[in-house]
Parts: C-alpha cells; sequence; structure tokens
C-alpha cells in the first residue's frame, strides 16, 4: 500500500518535472532575435513542415467539406431549411473542424517527422557536437523548427477552410442544387469575422504552439536509442491528438460557451 | 602562466544514479602535449570527457581550462570557452544534412564573419591536412567510418582550437585507417601547437603517440607517467588491462549465483 502511495508520488513528481523542463526548454528556445541565417533555416523549416503538408491538409479538406455538405443537406432538406447549407459548412469549418482536423494531421505529419528528425540528430551525437562546437542546438535546431511550426500551422488551417468550404459548394450547388445565391448569401450574413473566423485563428495558433512544442521536445528530451525514437514518435501523435482536442473543449466553452 | 597545465581536474566526484562513477579523479593535461587516458570499457571515459567540456555537470569537484571554472560559467560564457575546444566524437557526428565541405565550413560561418573566398581557402586547406579535399562534395551518409572521422578531425579543428578532445578515435577502424589516424593525431598536434587529449582503450596505438598516460579504473586514477616510465605491474587492474588478459580483478563472468548451484537447482522451473 505504502509502495504504491510512494510510486503514485513519485509520477506525480515525473510528470511536473518533466512540464517544468519542457517549459524552460520553451522559453530558451523560442525567445532570442534571429540572424540573417536564422531567417533561412526558418524558411526551410517552413517549406518542410508547411508546404510538404500541404498536399494531405488540402485533400481532407476538400473531402470533409464534401461530407459535410452531404450530411447537412439530408437534415436540412426535411425541414426545407437547405438554403441554410452554406452557413452550416462554413460555420463548423471555421469554428471546430478546420482547427481541430488540420492540428490532428499536422500532428500526425509534420510533428512526428520533427520528433524523429531531431531524436535521430541526437542519437547521432550531432546535437552534442553541435554544442562541443559552440553552437546552441536550442536556437539552431529547436527554435527554426518550432516557429515554423507555429506559423504554418495557422496557415494550413486557412487552407483547409477554404477548399472545404469550396468542397460543400461542389456537393451542395453543383450537385445537390442547393441555390447557389443563397448557399455564398447566407454563410456571408452569418459569418462573424471576428466572433467566426478570428476565433477559429486562435484555436489554430494555440493548437500550432502546443503540437510543435511537443513535437520538438519529446524529440529533444528522448532516450536516444531505436526503441527511445519509436516510443517518442508516438508519443508525439498521442500526447498532441489528446491536447488538442481537450484544449478544444476548453476554448469553445470559452469562446461560444456564453458565460460572461 | 605557459607552463601551468592547460587543463586540471581536481577532485572529481560524478554519479549516474546510485551508481559511481568516478570518485575522486585528479588530471592535470600539460600544454602542447598528447595526454592519453586509458581503461576498460565502462569506466566512464567518454563521460570524463563530457565533464571537460561542460556537457555533463560534476557532483563535486572542478575542471579548468586555461584557469576557466568550466562548470561557474555561464552558459554564453561556455559557449565562448567551447570555441577555443574541439572535439571528435565516436561517431564523427557529422550533420547529415550537409555535404564534407559544409560540415567543415560549419564553424567558420558560425563563429566568424570571413569573406566566403576565405571561408573556402580555410575549409580546403582543412580537409588537405586530412587527406580528403577531393572529398568535398560527398554527403556524410556517402563516407567510409574512417573517412567520417577524418572529416570530423577537420571540422573539429577548423577553428584552431587550443584544445582538442578524442573520444575513442581508434573504435572499429581497419589496420590502415588507424595508422592514418595515429598519424594525424600526432602530426596535427605538433603542426598546431595543439593540446589534445586521446580517451582510448587501443594499448598500442595510443602509447605510440601519447607523452603522458593515464589509466582511469573504478572510478579513480590508477597509474600515471610517460608511456615508457608507467609501472603497469605495481596494481594488479592495470597489469590486466594493459596485458590484456581476460580474467583477473576485473573478473570474466559478470556477478552471477554459483554456476552449480545455477545448473542443479530446478526450483525456478516449476
Amino acid at each position: 500500500m505504502i509502495q504504491r502511495v510512494l510510486s503514485l508520488g513519485r509520477r506525480g513528481c515525473d510528470v511536473l518535472e518533466a512540464l517544468g523542463r519542457s517549459t524552460l526548454f520553451l522559453a530558451q528556445s523560442a525567445f532570442g532575435v534571429p540572424s540573417r541565417e536564422g531567417w533561412y533555416l526558418w524558411l526551410r523549416q517552413m517549406h518542410f513542415v508547411g508546404v510538404l503538408s500541404l498536399a494531405i491538409v488540402m485533400v481532407s479538406g476538400l473531402f470533409i467539406g464534401m461530407v459535410l455538405a452531404l450530411q447537412g443537406y439530408t437534415i436540412l432538406v426535411d425541414f426545407g431549411a437547405e438554403q441554410a447549407l452554406g452557413q452550416m459548412v462554413a460555420l463548423s469549418l471555421l469554428r471546430e473542424l478546420s482547427p481541430v482536423v488540420a492540428a490532428l494531421l499536422f500532428a500526425g505529419r509534420a510533428g512526428s517527422a520533427l520528433t524523429a528528425e531531431i531524436g535521430l540528430m541526437k542519437a547521432t551525437e550531432q546535437l552534442t557536437s553541435m554544442e562541443m562546437i559552440g553552437v546552441d542546438p536550442l536556437r539552431r535546431i529547436v527554435a527554426p523548427r518550432l516557429w515554423a511550426g507555429f506559423v504554418a500551422l495557422p496557415l494550413l488551417t486557412i487552407g483547409f477552410s477554404v477548399v472545404g468550404i469550396y468542397g460543400g459548394y461542389l456537393v451542395g450547388v453543383e450537385w445537390l442544387g442547393v441555390f447557389e445565391g443563397s448557399y455564398w448569401g447566407n454563410m456571408q450574413s452569418s459569418v462573424a469575422f471576428i466572433g467566426d473566423v478570428g476565433n477559429g485563428m486562435i484555436k489554430s495558433m494555440v493548437f500550432a504552439l502546443v503540437v510543435t512544442w511537443i513535437a520538438v521536445f519529446q524529440g529533444y528530451d528522448l532516450i536516444p536509442t531505436s526503441e527511445g525514437i519509436s516510443r517518442a514518435t508516438t508519443r508525439t501523435v498521442v500526447y498532441s491528438s489528446l491536447a488538442v482536442l481537450g484544449l478544444d473543449f476548453v476554448l469553445t466553452a470559452v469562446m461560444f460557451g456564453g458565460f460572461s | 602562466m605557459s607552463d601551468s597545465p592547460l587543463v586540471e581536474v581536481k577532485g572529481l566526484h560524478f554519479s549516474r544514479g546510485e551508481k559511481s562513477i568516478f570518485a575522486g579523479v585528479e588530471l592535470q593535461i600539460p600544454r602542447g602535449k598528447i595526454t592519453a587516458i586509458m581503461g576498460p570499457s565502462g569506466t566512464g571515459k567518454t563521460t570524463l570527457l563530457k565533464l571537460i567540456g561542460g556537457q555533463l555537470t560534476p557532483d563535486v569537484g572542478r575542471v579548468l581550462i586555461d584557469g576557466y571554472d568550466v562548470h561557474a560559467l555561464s552558459r554564453k560564457a561556455l559557449f565562448t570557452l567551447r570555441r577555443r575546444m574541439g572535439m571528435l566524437f565516436q561517431s564523427g557526428a557529422l550533420f547529415s544534412d550537409l555535404s564534407v565541405f559544409e560540415n567543415v565550413a560549419f564553424p567558420l560561418r558560425v563563429h566568424t564573419e570571413l569573406p566566403e573566398a576565405m571561408v573556402r581557402d580555410l575549409t580546403l586547406m582543412k580537409l588537405q591536412a586530412v587527406g580528403l579535399r577531393g572529398a568535398r562534395e560527398l554527403m556524410p551518409a556517402e563516407l567510409s567510418g574512417g573517412m567520417a572521422r577524418r572529416v570530423a578531425l577537420a571540422r573539429a579543428i577548423a577553428l584552431d582550437p587550443d584544445l582538442i578532445l578524442y573520444d575513442e578515435p581508434f573504435v572499429g577502424q581497419d589496420p590502415i585507417s588507424k595508422g592514418v589516424l595515429v598519424q594525424l593525431i600526432k602530426k596535427l598536434n605538433q603542426a598546431l601547437g595543439l593540446t589534445s587529449i586521446v580517451v582510448s582503450h587501443d594499448i598500442q596505438e595510443t602509447l605510440s603517440i601519447a607523452d603522458y598516460v593515464y589509466v582511469i579504473a573504478d572510478g579513480q586514477v590508477m597509474a600515471h607517467g610517460t608511456p615508457d616510465g608507467l609501472d603497469v605491474d605495481d596494481d594488479p587492474r592495470v597489469s590486466q588491462f594493459v596485458h590484456g588478459e581476460p580474467d583477473g580483478p576485473v573478473p570474466f563472468h559478470y556477478p552471477a549465483p554459483e554456476y552449480f548451484d545455477d545448473i542443479l537447482n530446478q526450483e525456478g522451473l516449476q
């Protein structure tokens, strides 16, 4: 019994310690004036985490928009309200689906790659040798990746929404015959720029920070063996997915819950 | 000042978890010489280099490099001090996304504002010194183990350091590469006026180039002296190591219950 309490306490301490370590890690790597080379490194990472994630995010956005329109139409048409399809698709995407699904896809596509890349650098002593050369890997390796993820995911989320709304248009208007004017018109009149688009973007930025942070920290902090790398990659995907879904609930409650 | 040792290790204690790795190590590394630190695998020789390089912090004791206490420096000052050190890693630790040329040019690019033409000349000079000027366009994945280590050596001397740390430079090398590395370490030490610390358990190669030798086992310095004057037979552990005897104070068997009991005791099977 005492043993159990002890191990519970020890686990609690471990969790707290890891949290502290990762916060320090974030503070040490994220802030600082980038040099000209820093910008170049950041651009390269933007290509790696952003541009290369474009395909999967856009294709998913298209399909999710199409499914949304299809499902929405079959429900709305019972009430003769299929004219509201545009606003339904746009609001679900902007408020919820784009930030969340894009973040989940991003965690799987870019987050796991970041963890594995940094982890392998650690395992092959590249990080240590960089330190011995007198270059701080937190600034040279971690910071550009962190900032690239933080900027790339909100941009991808915008793309996701745009493509998703277009997918909804393809299914709703082109296929199912909803009047085009009401699809766009209802959308325009019901979507608030700050309330819906803005809040969706805030969500996306929070997710971007959390997912990239988890990914680079897991890579930097892992045990440098092949087993350690595989575990850390898994942890990145699991932790980021859970964090995204959990935070989404909290943020939605704050933004749209109407407590005030 | 120039007579004082470049590196001094004083009363170093270090442990990992419960396991004590060093218990009171004292070293003095003279300037301009090649000092070897030898000992069986698992005695923490690489850990010692990491302590000297400031990547690990000792529990007790100090490491002084040119009078600076490595572990009392700020992060920034430590990184500045490290520009005067080169380290050759066991694996080479080349940056896998950069070519051979860019790997060697890396320290020059990040620490100096030299014009591109000068960076190129300096890089080619360092590559020439290790005989790999022709391999400059290759990527690290295309190099053999010996070549990777030579490129890493060129990178370690790119900024003309005062001190260079070699972590097991001969491990896993064929006799030709070993010969090349022995030559290089000796030649570079003389030509550049370096101070070298070689951590190794390859006795012949190491003794052939070292000016001074420390033998470490069980967390302490067991013996030290010049290669000729090293009194190897004074301590049985040192003697076993130097003569390469399979059994002795360092046992052949990992601790286990009595062989006889272990075989005949069938209880574990039921």
